[in-house]
């Protein structure tokens, strides 16, 4: 599947520092989504050239595209959702020296400028945690229903975490080390985002939103969220709150 | 004493054999072998003198023993899916904890657990 190119001329990502790039390591939680992967990991590694994607048990042929890609290729033998793929290719990044870790959606949906201006953010001591807020930049590609469900996970953590943000299940994030190596995920399935939100309220880092536009195409939507599946999140987020 | 009690009466029999055991052989708590004990040795009773189950409803208020049973049962199938519930999400963190733990070991190239950089002996700093 051809996704709009998102392979900007070097000289649309500003000040951009090859070094700061090279250190931050490039987290991409993978599941089924073999028709685009290579070509979202293509359009990162010429600029980051340390990219984890953590292939999470998938039934595509995801795998064997990772293969042809300059990602380092890990992967899940069983799925156990998209917060166990992040921090597994955390570790591994971790573990291999990154100085920061950034998430990145397997699918399209973020822009490499966007994924720069916060590695550069991070990288200047703007902040520890940057974070996308997709309602800072252009919303009219938002879809209605999507923006309704994401202001009320919004409303949500305002109310239980006391954290005050624009936009708190938004896949973009950069983390330097140290807030890395103190925040892990345990949430194994997309709870995980509002796990991370708790975790980064009570953790002490500066953080900071950073406008992002997200590109909503068929592919991108039919693979994120519905109300069900927020419902879902609401539910494995509250119990683990309860029982742990 | 009909059929169905004499099937009913040898099965909470058998489990309460099981019970004892398990509980000897400490494979499972003495407090839950106490209270499973309990629970079986009324279901017993309760299925010797069905009428005497009736009595004990009244004084709680219920008009029907076999309503206090369905009350009961109710309360313990939901307990026992809670409990259930808790095992499931500990065996899956324990899964999530395996798979991911393989997935660095298989890397290509990983570095060995343990042996990466920490902050604690910190990577050069920056500019």
């Amino acid at each position: 599947m051809a996704i709009p190119a998102l392979n900007p001329n070097q000289s649309d990502l500003p000040d951009f520092d090859p070094a700061v790039a090279a250190d931050t390591w490039i987290v991409i939680p993978v599941y089924n989504e073999g028709p685009v992967i290579a070509d979202v990991i293509g359009s990162i590694t010429p600029y980051f050239r340390n990219v984890v994607a953590v292939d999470d048990g998938s039934s595509d042929d995801s795998w064997e595209a990772l293969q042809q890609t300059d990602a380092h290729p890990l992967r899940h033998l069983v799925n156990r959702g998209q917060g166990a793929a992040i921090q597994t290719g955390t570790d591994f990044a971790l573990r291999s020296g990154a100085r920061r870790i950034a998430h990145f959606d397997a699918d399209g949906q973020h822009r490499l400028e966007d994924l720069w201006t916060m590695t550069r953010g991070v990288a200047a001591g703007e902040c520890d945690i940057a974070l996308g807020d997709r309602f800072a930049g252009d919303t009219s590609t938002i879809p209605a229903s999507r923006r309704l469900l994401l202001r009320l996970a919004v409303l949500f953590h305002r109310l239980l975490s006391g954290i005050s943000l624009n936009d708190v299940h938004n896949g973009l994030r950069v983390f330097d080390r140290r807030a890395a190596e103190s925040i892990e995920i345990t949430a194994d399935r997309m709870a995980h985002a509002s796990e991370l939100i708790d975790l980064i309220a009570h953790s002490g880092f500066r953080v900071r939103e950073y406008p992002v536009t997200i590109r909503y195409d068929e592919y991108s939507v039919a693979k994120g969220q519905r109300w069900t599946g927020g419902f879902r999140i609401l539910f494995h987020y509250l119990v683990g709150r309860i029982v742990e | 004493m009909n059929m169905f009690q004499i099937i009913l009466i040898a099965v909470l029999g058998a489990l309460v054999v099981l019970t004892v055991v398990a509980g000897a052989r400490k494979s499972i708590g003495r407090p839950v072998a106490v209270l499973v004990l309990v629970v079986l040795t009324v279901g017993i009773l309760a299925a010797i003198d069905p009428d005497r189950t009736t009595v004990i409803a009244r004084a709680l208020g219920i008009d029907r023993g076999t309503d206090l049973i369905l009350y009961l049962m109710t309360l313990v199938v939901l307990q026992g899916f809670f409990i259930f519930y808790l095992r499931l999400r500990k065996v899956r963190r324990e899964l999530t904890l395996l798979v991911r733990r393989l997935a660095i070991l298989e890397a290509p190239g990983a570095p060995r657990p343990g042996a990466g950089p920490r902050s604690n002996d910190p990577p050069p700093s920056d500019p």
